[in-house]
């Protein structure tokens, strides 16, 4: 590997750590579309800090654009609090309008200049090693890598402090007011630290890829974990394994970073949401066709103990009376029988002691209302699950 | 009429949108009193819970905790807001859940440590929750969702206690539970402030009642006041309720 490609995974892994953590909380608020706000209307102020500055890595250019950042916030707030549309419809009129204002503000002064509209909204991670901080003349290595690097500093130094605060504001803000964490400082907080990881990022993934970044990886983790420290954790390694997995793909493929980088976060959430070990697809598939054969079983069990005769018992009669197809009545019986519970003798069915014992269990939980406790009792009866 | 004044609210006017849902309310709220503040759906009882804690800005009027504004006595008070108004699926447990009662008394930046850690468990215990203290919150009942919200309470050891509708959508054992553990705060001399839907068990659980409908209706003993003549006034219809002896 040369240097200059593992600057660029370096820059890249260090703009997945940087988004993932203020991605967690935004999924969890529900405010993904708001980074989407956000990552298109910082446009103009990047363009008018370019002005003002002419260079694209000035720490007014980012000062700039998160300032238009919490603007955009405050005005989707604004519009929506008048109650006469609702959030959506405020985030889709707040950004298009501020965006354009950009592009228009491009197309009028920048025409001569280093900055297009697409060097903003895909950046280009590939140049990133050319453009280096000079330090009394000594190179120190690429700038944006410095820049990410500041941030996410920043970014970590106040996850460290304020954890406790966020989590509070965001699970359950009206317990966080009344103790005396200010929710709407927490939430423009949190909206000032999206902005400028946005704005620090937007060069090496561009302004759009960055809310991938923000929530692919947090939506991924949000899928394997109930603690929230590891759903972070989970998330920044997410989204550093796609930053370089990304690279090389777009290496193999000879293509764009910032795409391939998406495009790995994507496949990734993908598999995820399929295979995740509780939540994922296939799981919830799965567990939902248990439960309807081990329903089956007890009905099927609660049917024999109330049937004494024994033409209700044949096997054959079974699958008319309790009106099963032939599949479904085999899945069943044989089920009952590998867990022990009835013996099959001349083609008669009945209980044994142990399907006896569970289904006197079963109904006197469904008589009291119980219906829960049955749950719990399959783990001592079942030797095997449905 | 019994000794201190726990909670003092004057001329309290809170408003949406240019139209009150509370207008001049006045009300005191005596120490030690188990409070059913009860009123129809859009009367206001969430608002003046939130209005007094600060979590909404009235429009005029003021509210005091034992004579100073509530931002000085925060440590004073319990709050237990609706069940329905935080998400269940955020990753989190039961025993942190009950952790977060802790963090006002930490104050900001200060992390939650093994003494804030034994509180909550204890607090678990005194709802009889401590066997689920590391389930997943939405993997919980509704009444055990409840039981935890409760428990966060109680972890603050707070003189009042403000609770938004702990009943809702619990189960018979859990109300009677919840409304044991309520009557315990009581007899410890704690002021407990509840918002109420059902009348019928308001004369059997709570010793004191505010009628609340966009004013204050009536407030005062249940003996006294709790009668078909405020519930009328109240709820805008004739009115019976059947009050046990």
């Amino acid at each position: 590997m040369s240097n200059a490609q593992i600057e660029i995974q370096l820059i890249a892994s260090l703009v997945a750590v940087a988004c993932a953590i203020p991605g967690t909380f935004l999924v969890l608020r529900k405010m993904a579309m708001i980074s989407d706000a956000i990552s298109h209307s910082i446009l103009p102020g990047i363009v008018i800090g370019f002005f003002m500055t002419q260079d694209l890595n000035s720490p007014l250019l980012i000062l700039l654009a998160a300032v238009t950042g919490i603007v955009t916030v405050v005005l989707v707030e604004y519009i929506q609090k008048t109650g006469l549309v609702k959030e959506d419809t405020a985030i889709g009129l707040v950004f298009p309008a501020l965006f354009s204002i950009g592009v228009i503000l491009i197309a009028k002064n920048a025409n001569d200049i280093h900055l297009d509209v697409d060097a903003v909204l895909l950046g280009e991670l590939a140049f990133a090693p050319f453009d280096r901080l000079l330090i009394a003349g000594a190179d120190v290595g690429p700038k944006s890598l410095w820049i990410i690097g500041c941030i996410l500093l920043i970014t970590i130094g106040l996850l460290l402090a304020f954890f406790k605060e966020v989590k509070i504001s965001t699970f359950d803000t009206g317990l966080a007011a009344s103790l005396g964490f200010s929710p709407a400082i927490i939430h423009y907080g949190l909206m000032t630290v999206s902005s400028v990881t946005t704005v620090g990022a937007f060069d090496a993934v561009g302004a759009i890829l960055v809310v991938a970044l923000m929530i692919a990886p947090a939506a991924t983790a949000y899928l394997l974990t109930n603690n929230l420290k590891r759903m972070l954790i989970y998330a920044i390694c997410f989204g550093v394994f796609c930053a370089i997995s990304g690279y090389w793909f777009a290496h193999w493929l000879d293509a764009s970073i910032a795409g391939s980088i998406t495009t790995m976060l994507g496949f990734i959430f993908l598999l995820v949401y399929l295979f995740a070990p509780n939540k994922g697809v296939i799981a919830v598939l799965y567990r939902e066709k248990q439960q309807r054969t081990e329903v089956s079983l007890l009905t099927f069990l609660l049917h024999l103990r109330n049937h004494n005769e024994e033409e209700e018992r044949h096997v054959n009669h079974l699958n008319e009376h309790i009106n099963w197809q032939k599949v479904r009545s085999k899945t069943v019986l044989e089920l009952a029988l590998k867990n022990n519970m009835i013996l099959i003798d001349n083609n008669i069915v009945s209980l044994t002691k142990k399907g006896k014992d569970f289904t006197s269990q079963a109904i006197d939980y469904i008589i009291t209302n119980e219906d829960s406790k049955i749950e719990h009792m399959k783990d001592d009866f079942f030797l095997f699950r449905g | 009429m019994k000794g201190n004044i726990a909670v003092q609210v004057d001329d309290l006017t809170v408003a949406y949108n240019y139209k009150p849902v509370l207008w001049d309310i006045d009300l005191e709220i005596p120490e030690g009193v188990l409070m059913a503040i009860v009123g129809p759906n859009g009367a206001g009882k969430s608002t003046l819970i939130k209005s007094i804690l600060g979590i909404l800005n009235p429009i005029a009027g003021s509210v005091s905790i034992y004579g100073k504004p509530y931002e000085k006595q925060r440590e004073l008070v319990a709050y237990v807001p609706q069940k329905g108004s935080v998400d269940w699926d955020f990753p989190t447990t039961a025993l942190d859940v009950v952790m977060m009662g802790t963090y006002g008394s930490l104050g900001w930046i200060k992390r939650p440590g093994q003494k804030e850690k034994k509180l909550a468990l204890e607090a678990l215990e005194k709802v009889g929750m401590l066997p689920f203290k590391n389930r997943q919150i939405s993997q919980l009942s509704g009444g055990q969702q409840q039981r935890i919200f409760l428990a966060r309470a109680l972890v603050q050891d707070a003189s009042i206690y403000f609770m938004d509708e702990p009943f809702q959508g619990v189960d018979a054992t859990t109300e009677i539970a919840i409304i044991n553990i309520l009557k315990e705060l009581r007899k410890a001399n704690k002021t407990v402030i509840v918002v109420h839907h059902d009348l019928q068990t308001v004369p059997e659980y709570f010793d004191w009642v505010t009628f609340l409908n966009v004013k204050k209706i009536a407030t005062g003993p249940v003996k006294d006041i709790f009668n078909d003549d405020n519930l009328t006034k109240t709820y805008g219809i004739n009115y019976k309720v059947s009050i046990q002896e």
